[in-house]
């Protein structure tokens, strides 16, 4: 049955691979139809028992990212359909963007499968090469600019954990996570501590946990929509899988607490710094961060707070793609990125500004979305754990997240303006429509999550 | 073997120094070359001595992509720039970086020491940290592209030459991976420093870049 396992990987392989086809609409066709396989071959994956040989592992987890994956993938895939016609000068043709797009899926499937941390390693470096040329898309000098601070940035933070790799394979000697989960670490020695550390540091940078975080607001900011949704939606998330791997490799007390803390510092700046954006869409990459942080605890914690964790990261993944999404829109009608140039979506594209509204309010963990429920749980693992004073500053943190968003995009929605309707009827209106939804119909299938994460398949 | 080791450390720290005060790209560029054939070098004696093929194959692959491959990459791409052959402005004055990449030496003998040399214990393991800081300096005292890049291949070389060391046992897939993955960052950092000269101009935008 291993062959399930590797379908995801597949499809998107296959697909990009087509994409060199030259022929009118034949990469977006292909492109559809090779994410929606994915869909499928992660979906049947969660009904299967897991799995584990030397190069892949698959558990809940694991199976839990394919189908989240797949489906931010295919919902990218779709919209970009729509949005690559607003496109003024794009940096390289639709068939090459669709390759880029189907390859840079590819690996974080193959990240989520691995077994070993040296493999996770590749699939994670592998992810910014494939999407480095993405950010770029829309050629302009600002976007360039952003791409080469997110090569550097990120290939430095990953070259930190390129050497956690070292110390945790000279302590264990092994980069197996299966065979380092066998061992039971319950105490580990001083080299395999900074290991572990460095790779939280290191796959943090790449989802954007402070202070290697500097590089998200630029990225998500200047690349183009379907970008940042499949930046904000999955790519994220991948990285916080590896620390998550980590995590459960060593679950010693010192590296959690190093993890909570880093978790916490990223709620309480990101919060902090989404006071004074100006542009919408750094606004929504802050609250990406916000969101990670609050992840990042909820792995740290373990227990509920580590279902909660994965809840978040799920509803998180529909909502912020469907807020960037909606933000891709409203740049190609308004053609301004800054809040206060955008005014009266609500009279001007309706669909547009009342999802945009519901998904603002889905990231920043309002009931009845999937994220309220997450955030939740893991403030329950807080309370459990800390004093009552933690989860105090964080409430108050995450309060002053939740009002600056949703003032912000209240504002941008409801305001009063003199101009025409200016919605069309495509695609790109719907797809945002769906993930929004999908953010709400999570808490329906946290039983189901649980089940993934505890028995490994839904029976 | 740990004389070995420490004397292309030093070589390597030698090469990062010269290359910290120098301002022609080409040079830099051909001194990271000489930088990763000692790498492989020492790479392809560990495999002889020690009969392990596998390492004898990376040393073989690290010569040719850290080596050969992407230094003829960039010099190409700087015959066709000629705009990219000398750093006009560095950040930092010659005499400055140079000082800094001492102190920087002399931090990482301290850092090893306090941290590390209780598990490792080697003569020059400090080396690998100096070169990893080094590089990082690099990166971040140069407004060049391209040196930006030589700082982050120093830092990879670095962490090549303690494993390679240390540990030659760690699977070759990983390790060859990991140059794979050098290749492609290469490529496309060499696609985004050409579209960063022929990229319109949209500055009022670049405020977006900050806050």
């Amino acid at each position: 049955m291993a062959y399930v396992y590797t379908l995801p990987m597949i499809f998107s392989a296959f697909g990009a691979l087509l994409c060199l086809v030259r022929k009118t609409y034949f990469e977006e066709i292909v492109s559809v139809v090779a994410s929606l396989a994915t869909i499928v071959a992660a979906s049947v994956s969660a009904f299967l028992p897991n799995f584990s040989n030397t190069f892949l592992y698959i558990d809940g987890l694991s199976k839990t990212m394919l189908i989240v994956i797949s489906i931010v993938y295919t919902s990218t895939v779709i919209f970009s359909t729509t949005y690559m016609k607003y496109m003024e000068n794009p940096l390289f043709e639709k068939n090459f963007y669709y390759l880029l797009m189907n390859v840079f899926a590819f690996t974080m499937f193959f990240t989520v499968s691995v077994d070993g941390f040296g493999m996770m390693w590749i699939g994670v470096e592998a992810t910014t090469v494939t999407s480095a040329l993405l950010v770029a898309t829309e050629n302009n000098e600002s976007a360039i600019e952003a791409t080469w601070r997110y090569i550097v940035i990120v290939s430095s933070g990953l070259m930190i954990s390129l050497l956690s790799n070292v110390f945790i394979y000279s302590s264990v000697h092994t980069l197996s996570f299966s065979t380092i989960v066998s061992m039971h670490i319950t105490h580990a020695d001083r080299i395999l501590l900074l290991g572990t550390m460095m790779a939280v540091i290191g796959y943090g940078t790449k989802a954007g946990i402070f202070p290697m975080h500097t590089w998200l607001p630029d990225v998500h900011g200047k690349a183009p929509a379907p970008v940042s949704a499949i930046f904000s939606g999955v790519l994220l998330p991948v990285a916080l899988y590896v620390v998550a791997r980590v995590l459960q490799a060593v679950p010693v007390a010192s590296l959690k607490e190093f993890s909570f803390v880093l978790g916490f510092l990223t709620v309480l700046v990101a919060a902090t710094l989404m006071v004074v954006q100006k542009y919408y869409k750094r606004l929504f990459a802050y609250s990406t961060m916000e969101n990670m942080g609050m992840a990042l605890i909820g792995l740290s914690l373990g227990k509920y707070a580590f279902i909660g964790a994965v809840v978040l990261l799920t509803s998180h993944a529909f909502a912020k793609s469907s807020a960037f999404f909606l933000s891709g829109n409203i740049l190609a009608r308004y053609r301004s990125r800054k809040i206060d140039d955008v005014k009266g979506i609500s009279k001007r594209m309706p669909f547009t500004g009342y999802t945009l509204m519901f998904s603002s309010m889905a990231v920043t963990g309002t009931p009845p979305f999937g994220t309220f429920v997450g955030e939740m749980m893991i403030i329950y693992g807080i309370l459990k754990n800390f004093p009552l004073f933690y989860t105090l500053t964080l409430a108050a943190f995450l309060a002053l997240a939740f009002i600056s968003l949703n003032f912000k995009v209240g504002k941008m929605t409801f305001s009063e303006t003199n101009g025409d309707l200016m919605e069309r009827k495509r695609v790109g209106r719907s797809v945002p429509i769906i993930n929004t939804a999908l953010a709400f119909l999570v808490i329906f299938l946290i039983p189901q999550i649980e089940e993934l994460l505890s028995k490994g398949m839904i029976k | 073997m740990e004389k070995i080791f420490t004397l292309v450390g030093f070589f390597e720290i030698l090469l990062v120094l010269f290359m910290q005060w120098e301002v022609y790209t080409k040079k830099i560029v051909t001194t990271f070359s000489i930088a990763s054939y000692t790498i492989a070098a020492f790479l392809f004696y560990i495999g002889i001595v020690e009969n392990k093929y596998l390492v004898i194959i990376l040393a073989l692959i690290t010569a040719t992509v850290r080596g050969f491959f992407i230094p003829w990459f960039m010099k190409r791409s700087m015959v066709r720039d000629h705009w990219r052959e000398r750093e006009i402005r560095p950040t930092l004055s010659t005499a400055f970086s140079v000082l800094m990449s001492l102190f920087i030496v002399v931090f990482a003998y301290v850092l090893y020491r306090v941290t590390l040399y209780g598990s490792v214990q080697l003569s020059a393991g400090s080396i690998p940290i100096a070169l990893i800081l080094q590089g990082a300096f690099l990166m971040v005292s140069r407004r060049n592209a391209f040196i930006q890049l030589i700082g982050y291949m120093i830092m990879e070389n670095a962490i090549f030459l303690f494993e390679g060391y240390l540990f030659p046992e760690l699977p070759f897939i990983v390790e060859a991976g990991v140059v794979l993955d050098l290749i492609g960052i290469v490529a496309v950092s060499g696609i985004v420093v050409r579209m960063m000269k022929n990229s319109t101009s949209d500055l009022h935008e670049s405020d977006e870049l900050r806050g």
